[in-house]
C-alpha cells in the first residue's frame, strides 16, 4: 500500500466582524454548508466532524452546544478541540492518513464580542501562583516579551509599527477581513492608544467574531472531487513550557514545529522554497519574531524583513497578503483561515491580494500565552 | 438590524464561583514559607533546573522534585524585561485606563531558572531598566501566602 495523501478540497470563511448580527450557529452553518458545497460533497459524504471552539471564550461549558447540527455533525463521527482549528485540522489529516476515513470536515468558530478575549486570557495562567498576583494577562506577557525581543535586537518601535502598517493595508484588500485601514501609517500605528508598553492597540490584534471550514479528502477521493486539490505537504506541531520557563526571546516550538512540517514535505531551504506565509500574529512584534522561528532569517533579523520589504504583499516572501491575525481574530478560527487563505493563494483565488505563481504555501496556527503551541502546515498545488 | 433592534441573551459568566484547587507539596512548601519571609525554589536532582514557584516535576528532564529538592532563594535577581501598564482588565471583561501607571516586571531570581511576573514598586516608570537588580518586599504581616509577596523594589 502506498502512502495515502491528503487534499484540501472546498472551504469557507465569514466576513470577520466585530459583534457579528448573526448567532454562533448561523456563522458555523454557513461555513459549514459553504465548504461542503465547494467540495461537492453532501452530508452523508462526510465521515468524520471536527470542531474546534472554546468553552471559555463562548462563555459555556460545551462550546460545541448546538454545534453538531449546524456543522453536520450529529450521529456522526465527530470530536472537538478547545485548541485552534489548524489543530483541528491536523486531527482529519490523522484520521484519513490512518485509512479510516475519506472526507473530514473541521469547523472553527469564536465570537470574541461574548466576552472579552483577554479577560479570558488571566483564567489560562497559573491559578497558584500567576493569578494570585492579579497583574498579568496575555497583553502584559506579550509586552514584556515585545521589550526583550526589542532590546536584544534593536528592533525600534517604528519597525514593529511597519508590520501593523503591511498588514492593515493588505487588509483592506481582503473582503472577510475586519479591521481594514488602507492608508494606515506607522505613525497612526504609534499614535493608537497605548496599552502595554510598547505595546498599542494597533499592534494588537482585533477582537472579532468569525467561523472557518475545510473539507479535507483523501487522494482518491479528492480526485474524483476537484481538477485543484490542494495538497497537504507537510504539518508539524510543538508546545513549549508554561511561560515562566520558557526563553520568551524566541518561539522554540515554533521552530520545532516548522521543522517537522520542513521535513516531511522535503524542504531544505525554506526561504527558497516557499513562496508565501499565512501566519498568526497576534501582537505585531510576534510576526517579526514568526519569521525567525520560520527560518526565514537568521535570529535577530527580522526586522530587515520588514525595513526592505521582503514581506509585504509584492515583495519575495509575501507574509500574511491577507491581513493576518491583525486583520481579523476569531481566536479558535484564526489559524484554520491562515490554512484557508494559503490554500486560495495555491488555487490562484486571492484577488486583490493575490501573490503571483504561488506553488507552495506556508499556514501557521497558534494557541496559549505568546504562542506556546504551534502548528504549521505546508500546502502545495500540483506538480 | 440596528442596535436596539438585537435581542440579546445576557448571563453573569464568568460567575464569581469559589474554584479550590490542590497546590501540591512542593507548592505548600513554598506557600508557607512565605510567612517566614521566605521563598524557596525547587531545584530538578537530575538536571540541576531550579523552578520558582517550585513545581512536583521537571518538564525538561522528566523527573520527580521532591520537598528535600527544595532550596532557599535570597530573595534578590535580575529585572530580565518590564512592560509599563496604562490599562489593566477589571476582572468582568473591561478595560480600563490606569490612574497611575504600573510596572509589571520580569524577574529572573539569584539561583533559579524561571522567571517570575511581578509588580514592581518603589521606582518612577522612566526610572526602569532592563538588568537593574531587585528584591522582594513584604507586606506589613506575612501569613503564608501568595498575597504576601507585595511586590518586588529596586535592591538597596
Amino acid at each position: 500500500m502506498g502512502v495515502r495523501r491528503v487534499a484540501i478540497v472546498g472551504y469557507a470563511q465569514t466576513k470577520h466582524q466585530w459583534d457579528m448580527p448573526k448567532t454562533r450557529e448561523d456563522m458555523v452553518f454557513e461555513v459549514a454548508k459553504g465548504a461542503a458545497e465547494m467540495a461537492g460533497v453532501t452530508r452523508e459524504e462526510i465521515d468524520t466532524v471536527i470542531n474546534a471552539s472554546s468553552d471559555y471564550l463562548d462563555g459555556r461549558t460545551i462550546s460545541e452546544l448546538f454545534l453538531t447540527m449546524p456543522s453536520g455533525a450529529y450521529l456522526k463521527d465527530y470530536t472537538k478541540t478547545e485548541m485552534d482549528g489548524a489543530f483541528a485540522a491536523l486531527y482529519g489529516v490523522m484520521k484519513i492518513l490512518a485509512g479510516t476515513h475519506d472526507v473530514a470536515l473541521i469547523v472553527a468558530n469564536t465570537q470574541g464580542s461574548t466576552f472579552n478575549p483577554h479577560q479570558v486570557s488571566y483564567h489560562m495562567l497559573d491559578p497558584t501562583f500567576d493569578r494570585q498576583l492579579k497583574v498579568l494577562n496575555d497583553m502584559a506577557i506579550a509586552a514584556i516579551q515585545a521589550r526583550m525581543y526589542m532590546d536584544k535586537y534593536g528592533v525600534a518601535e517604528e519597525e514593529v509599527a511597519m508590520v501593523s502598517v503591511k498588514n492593515l493595508w493588505c487588509a483592506a484588500k481582503n473582503p472577510n477581513a475586519h479591521r481594514k485601514m488602507p492608508g494606515v501609517t506607522v505613525e497612526d500605528v504609534l499614535g493608537s492608544k497605548m496599552l502595554y508598553e510598547p505595546i498599542r492597540e494597533l499592534m494588537m490584534s482585533p477582537v472579532s467574531d468569525g467561523a472557518c471550514a475545510v473539507v479535507l479528502a483523501s487522494e482518491e477521493k479528492a480526485r474524483k472531487l476537484t481538477d485543484n486539490p490542494v495538497w497537504i505537504e507537510g504539518v508539524g506541531s510543538s508546545q513549549d513550557f508554561y511561560v515562566r520557563d520558557r526563553n520568551l526571546q524566541r518561539l522554540e516550538a515554533l521552530e520545532k514545529a516548522a521543522r517537522r512540517a520542513y521535513r516531511m514535505a522535503g524542504i531544505k531551504d525554506p526561504f527558497a522554497e516557499i513562496d508565501v506565509a499565512e501566519v498568526t500574529e497576534r501582537y505585531a512584534h510576534e510576526e517579526l519574531m514568526i519569521y525567525e522561528a520560520l527560518g526565514f532569517c537568521e535570529e535577530g533579523k527580522a526586522r530587515r524583513l520588514v525595513d526592505n520589504y521582503v514581506t509585504w504583499l509584492g515583495g519575495q516572501m509575501p507574509v500574511n497578503p491577507s491581513g493576518g491575525a491583525l486583520g481579523a481574530d476569531p481566536i479558535t478560527a484564526t489559524g484554520l483561515i491562515r490554512i484557508v487563505e494559503a490554500a486560495k493563494q495555491i488555487r490562484g483565488e486571492a484577488g486583490a491580494y493575490q501573490v503571483p505563481e504561488v506553488r507552495r504555501a506556508l499556514a501557521h496556527g497558534q494557541a496559549g500565552i505568546c504562542a506556546q503551541s504551534n502548528i504549521v502546515f505546508i500546502l502545495g498545488g500540483e506538480e | 438590524m440596528s442596535e436596539e433592534e438585537i435581542v440579546r441573551a445576557k448571563s453573569p459568566i464568568p460567575f464569581s464561583a469559589g474554584f479550590r484547587w490542590s497546590v501540591g507539596e512542593v507548592m505548600e512548601h513554598f506557600i508557607k514559607s512565605l510567612g517566614e519571609r521566605k521563598i524557596l525554589g525547587g531545584k530538578c536532582p537530575r538536571c540541576g533546573y531550579t523552578y520558582v514557584p517550585p513545581r512536583n516535576r521537571c518538564g525538561k528532564c522528566y523527573s520527580e522534585i521532591k520537598p528535600e529538592n527544595l532550596t532557599e532563594l535570597s530573595g534578590k535577581g535580575v529585572l530580565v524585561g518590564y512592560t509599563i501598564a496604562h490599562v489593566e482588565l477589571d476582572g468582568v471583561g473591561n478595560i480600563k485606563d490606569l490612574e497611575e501607571p504600573l510596572v509589571i516586571g520580569a524577574v529572573k531570581l539569584d539561583g533559579a531558572d524561571s522567571t517570575i511576573f511581578v509588580p514592581i514598586g518603589e521606582v518612577k516608570p522612566e526610572e526602569v531598566k532592563s538588568g537593574m537588580r531587585v528584591e522582594v518586599a513584604w507586606r506589613e504581616e506575612t501569613e503564608g501566602e501568595i498575597g504576601d509577596i507585595k511586590y518586588f523594589k529596586p535592591a538597596g
